[in-house]
């Protein structure tokens, strides 16, 4: 038993060397040109000029604005809307139509969506369309401004139907380990009204587990780039846009002002998340005061309804911009006010078969390989949490656990800049090796978040029964554990699938040019003007994420065939 | 950063000293650089946004490698800055050899910054056997990238010229001056716009609205005067003070690239875009991504061109490889059929007086396509700016439209 609690006390220390060490050496990398050390631009002068630059920017204010808006604003609005639905929702068939799409939802990758999104509300987009020429009139697009608004409105709403169903998909985790079903009769029972229920028992049980998935969609909504860039604000953009244009402008003194601006990105979204956590405590303080004030009636029961249509509002968003997609991909012109295709032409497949081999394959490779990866480690740290929690021993290098969430916190372009001189230095970059590296750094906190739930909560009298029947410890996690934890684990790799393929950034600044992706194709087409070709890639890497999804779904349904208790 | 003599002599010294080691390697015959050539894996890295441009590489790909046993595997990025950005880590890591981009799709600005931080292969083109086709007495630009002398340190690979597309079906009488265009966004409110600079379509409307507006055009070709700035650029403000309120959606948002503008172009939120290709409405309208009533128009003396072009990085690993496919992408071959509006549209560099009468025949044959300027219609070129003037106006645009 010793040798093997020895043996897993490797598993935490590595997944901390995974992320450590490189992000700190990235963040140091990334920020050398904004205190002026550039040595490829002869510049090696401690400086803090680019910070002045930096704020004195014309379009810096409008910048931030942009940012705070669509940051704050998605994420507060999308848990709110997670939470709302669950709480009027549980239950109902509305609920489990909800947890059927979530793995099509989570696949339609973000640019994807956004390409879809804002086809459907542009003035000359799907929805005027419907009613063009009538009833509205319009036989040309009226000149509103509705996609890439000023405001940052309709960005802030694409993060918004983006990031509930990931929020639904924790909140659905989370709820696995709650006694939800008694919890309601208990509340029930006592006269309290639903939503009481869920503000009073079961979200303060629920809040702890989705913090993490929160301050992710926190930080990952303050620094996105390629939504922002796709229907954010133009004029100016957001601040994450501006940095990764300085870092590609002409001008290679732009690198100063960038470095300097990721710093200042990264100093807002750890501002963001401070606040959040505060409020967070705020909130709290005041609700344990409430909790036990014993009102059964909420004002706000009338809402309750609203729910169901928030939901169909979700699906029906995500569903339209999806079948966007599709018709873009099969159309040969397409022109305002047609509600469908004039031409229809399967060129736009044909054309594209022959080169999209190289790019899924690559994808699939790396997005295998790295989760397959990610779900060793996770593994190997949970059963070396459970041991020392057995052996009520504390360790630091368990508690530091946390540390693996951080490039779910940081900015991706706050530390990218620097890892790729990094490699550059120990001729690193363009292998195999280092691009499932950088996939893993991303892809790891991800199926740690979405195991946790379920793998704490597996009951591990089930283990002891197969050690008493004779079998060593290893094979009774082989043989028990592992084989009724298939489906979740499958899950969570599905997930981590998922995460790899979408990877742009990481993948062009490690990559050294040697890997194309189904993502770093859609992102180079998507910056073309032809939609659809843009919708055909764009479907390939929707396509190639849910069958991760369908895998982790059917394969457990066959191995299990004979095993009711495994069905469900 | 302050301007620094001290560090240019010591950057100058850096760059002979590369020059002259590399020198030996360099001077051989055309014949020695394709037998090293073979077997080379070349990674082009371009702009991959359009299919048609990318379908065209990977034709001369399949050429290259069937003549000369070269694989060309074409890297396709969202914008080129990215590669520079690369090179200039690669560089920022000691790399001297053994970089990652052996060849790149560049010019204007980022050729300017490439050649100033020493990114750049020594002068080569000038061993390329096709080289000598190219038109350097008429087409100025192959010589003078944004005025900044290419010094045979890139390939000269196309030509551009500022075009606007309008649709012929809303729009009966194109303009033909900046002040007819303010006229035509007055009358026809939101159906027009620009690209935000500091997008390079962007930049160059407002150049050529400068070019066309100001009193002072000869100052705009020596490197900017800040003194001066003000009574140059005055008339610019003007008209696009006056311009923005009538632009699409107010100008209070504006397209982020001249892609998203073809896109409100064939969507029809608006009637006039612009394209730095003459042919590219032609070839859009035949892959059906533009409406058949779509035509060209350029403005009256004239509008700006430019050329693009081709360069190997200072530390690429199949430099003759890339010499290789550069010099091919320049052969009449290549250039005739890239020229071909069915296939891309894009106007050669080459000199037809200098080819022979079968390789003129190859460009003879191609059809103008039924949206393209003849080259009487599409007028004088008018020559880009002085690159300094760009980074001033650009800043001084932001200043007052991107708050």
């Amino acid at each position: 038993m010793s040798g093997r609690r020895n043996r897993l006390k490797i598993f935490p220390a590595l997944t901390l060397a995974v992320f450590l060490l490189p992000i700190l050496v990235g963040l140091l990398f990334t920020w050398a040109p904004a205190f002026g050390y550039l040595s490829a631009a002869g510049s090696n002068r401690f400086s803090l000029e680019p910070f002045a630059t930096l704020l004195h920017h014309p379009s810096l204010p409008g910048a931030l604005r942009s940012t705070f808006i669509s940051g704050i604003g998605a994420s507060l609005m999308s848990l709110g809307l997670a939470l709302w639905i669950a709480t009027t929702l549980y239950g109902s068939r509305l609920w489990s139509t909800i947890e059927l799409s979530l793995a099509p939802l989570l696949s339609l990758p973000h640019a994807a969506f956004a390409i879809g999104f804002s086809f459907l509300i542009a003035p000359s987009g799907w929805l005027i369309r419907s009613v063009s020429p009538f009833p509205s009139g319009f036989t040309y697009p009226p000149d509103w401004t509705t996609n890439g608004d000023p405001w940052a409105i309709s960005l802030t709403l694409t993060m918004l139907f983006k990031e509930t169903p990931f929020l639904l998909l924790m909140i659905f985790s989370g709820l696995s380990r709650l006694d939800v079903r008694r919890t309601i009769w208990v509340g029930r029972s006592l006269g309290y009204h639903r939503l009481r229920i869920w503000t009073r028992l079961i979200i303060p049980q629920l809040y702890p587990m989705l913090r993490l998935p929160l301050l992710a969609v926190l930080a990952y909504s303050l620094s996105v780039v390629d939504l922002a860039y796709i229907i954010g604000p133009s004029l100016p953009p957001t601040l994450a846009v501006l940095i990764d244009r300085w870092f590609h402008d002409p001008d290679i003194s732009s690198r100063f002002v960038g470095a300097a601006g990721a710093l200042l990105l990264l100093l807002v979204t750890l501002a963001c998340i401070g606040s959040a956590l505060v409020l967070e405590y705020l909130i709290s303080k005041i609700a344990s005061r409430k909790i036990l004030d014993g009102r059964r009636k909420s004002p706000f029961e009338l809402l309750v309804g609203s729910g169901s249509f928030y939901a169909l509002i979700l699906l029906g968003v995500n569903v339209l911009s999806l079948t966007a997609l599709m018709l873009w991909s099969v159309a040969h012109s397409w022109r305002f006010p047609h509600f469908l295709p004039a031409r229809f032409s399967f060129s736009n497949w044909s054309a594209a078969l022959s080169h999209l081999l190289e790019p899924v394959s690559v994808s699939a490779l790396a997005a295998f390989l790295s989760c397959l990866l990610a779900i060793i480690l996770v593994v190997g740290c949970f059963e070396n949490e459970q041991n020392l929690a057995r052996s009520r021993i504390d360790s630091i290098s368990q508690r530091s656990l946390w540390i693996i969430y951080l490039p779910l916190l940081i900015p991706q372009i706050s530390f990218l800049f620097g890892i790729q001189v990094l490699l550059i230095i120990f001729n690193l970059e363009g292998s195999w090796g280092t691009l499932i590296w950088i996939h893993l750094v991303f892809v790891l906190p991800y199926v740690f978040l979405t195991l946790a739930n379920t793998y704490r909560s597996y009951d591990q009298r089930y283990s002891y029964v197969g050690t008493s029947l004779g079998a060593r410890p290893v094979r009774s996690f082989f043989r028990v554990k592992l084989i009724m934890l298939t489906k979740p684990i499958l899950f969570s790799m599905a997930v981590g699938f998922g995460v790899s393929i979408a990877q742009y950034l990481p993948t062009l600044y490690v990559g050294a040019g040697r890997f194309a992706t189904i993502t770093t194709e859609t992102v180079s087409l998507a910056s073309g003007s032809d939609r659809r070709v843009m919708a055909v890639y764009a479907l390939s890497q929707f396509l190639l994420a849910l069958t991760g999804f369908l895998t982790a779904i059917v394969l457990p349904a066959i191995m299990f065939r004979n095993r009711r208790a495994m069905q469900n | 950063m302050a301007y620094c003599p001290k560090r240019l002599l010591s950057i100058v010294i850096v760059i002979l000293t590369i020059m002259l080691n590399l020198a030996p390697a360099l001077a051989r015959d055309w014949p020695q650089i394709i037998a090293a050539a073979r077997g080379q894996t070349v990674y082009f890295n371009g702009w991959g946004g359009s299919e048609v441009i990318n379908r065209y590489i990977s034709w001369a790909a399949g050429q290259v490698n069937q003549r000369y046993g070269i694989t060309v595997k074409h890297v396709k990025v969202a914008d080129i800055g990215d590669v520079v950005s690369r090179i200039l880590a690669e560089k920022s890591g000691g790399r001297t050899s053994g970089g990652s981009v052996d060849l790149m799709w560049i010019n204007g600005e980022n050729f300017h910054a490439m050649k100033d931080n020493g990114l750049l292969l020594p002068p080569y083109t000038q061993m390329f056997p096709n080289y000598r086709l190219v038109d350097t007495e008429n087409k100025v630009s192959t010589l003078f990238d944004f005025t900044v002398p290419v010094d045979n340190q890139e390939s000269p690979w196309g030509m551009a010229q500022l075009v606007f597309l309008y649709d012929s079906e809303v729009v009966n009488d194109p303009p033909s001056t900046m002040a007819e265009l303010l006229e035509f966004c007055k009358d026809h409110k939101g159906r027009f716009s620009y690209p935000a600079p500091p997008d390079f379509y962007g930049t160059t409307f407002i150049k050529q609205a400068l070019l066309e507006l100001t009193g002072e055009r000869t100052l705009l070709y020596k490197p900017v005067d800040i003194g001066k700035f003000d009574q140059v650029t005055a008339p610019l403000w003007v008209f696009l003070d006056a311009l923005h309120p009538h632009l699409w959606r107010g100008g209070k948002a504006q397209p982020k690239s001249a892609p998203e503008m073809k896109r409100l172009l064939a969507d029809r939120e608006i009637f006039i875009s612009l394209s730095f290709n003459p042919a590219e409405a032609s070839n859009a309208i035949a892959t059906g991504e533009l409406p058949e009533s779509i035509r060209t128009y350029v403005h009256e003396g004239g509008t700006i061109g430019n050329t693009h072009f081709l360069a190997i990085p200072f530390n690429s690993s199949a430099q003759e490889g890339a010499m290789v496919l550069a010099d091919f992408l320049l052969s009449p071959e290549a250039q005739a059929r890239k020229s071909d509006p069915s296939i891309w549209g894009d106007p050669t560099v080459l000199a037809l007086a200098k080819l022979s009468p079968e390789q003129r025949t190859l460009f003879d044959t191609i059809p103008l396509g039924v949206a393209t300027l003849s080259p009487e219609e599409l007028g004088p070129v008018i020559l880009e700016p002085h690159a300094s003037w760009v980074t001033a106006i650009e800043k001084e645009w932001l200043r007052r439209y991107s708050k």
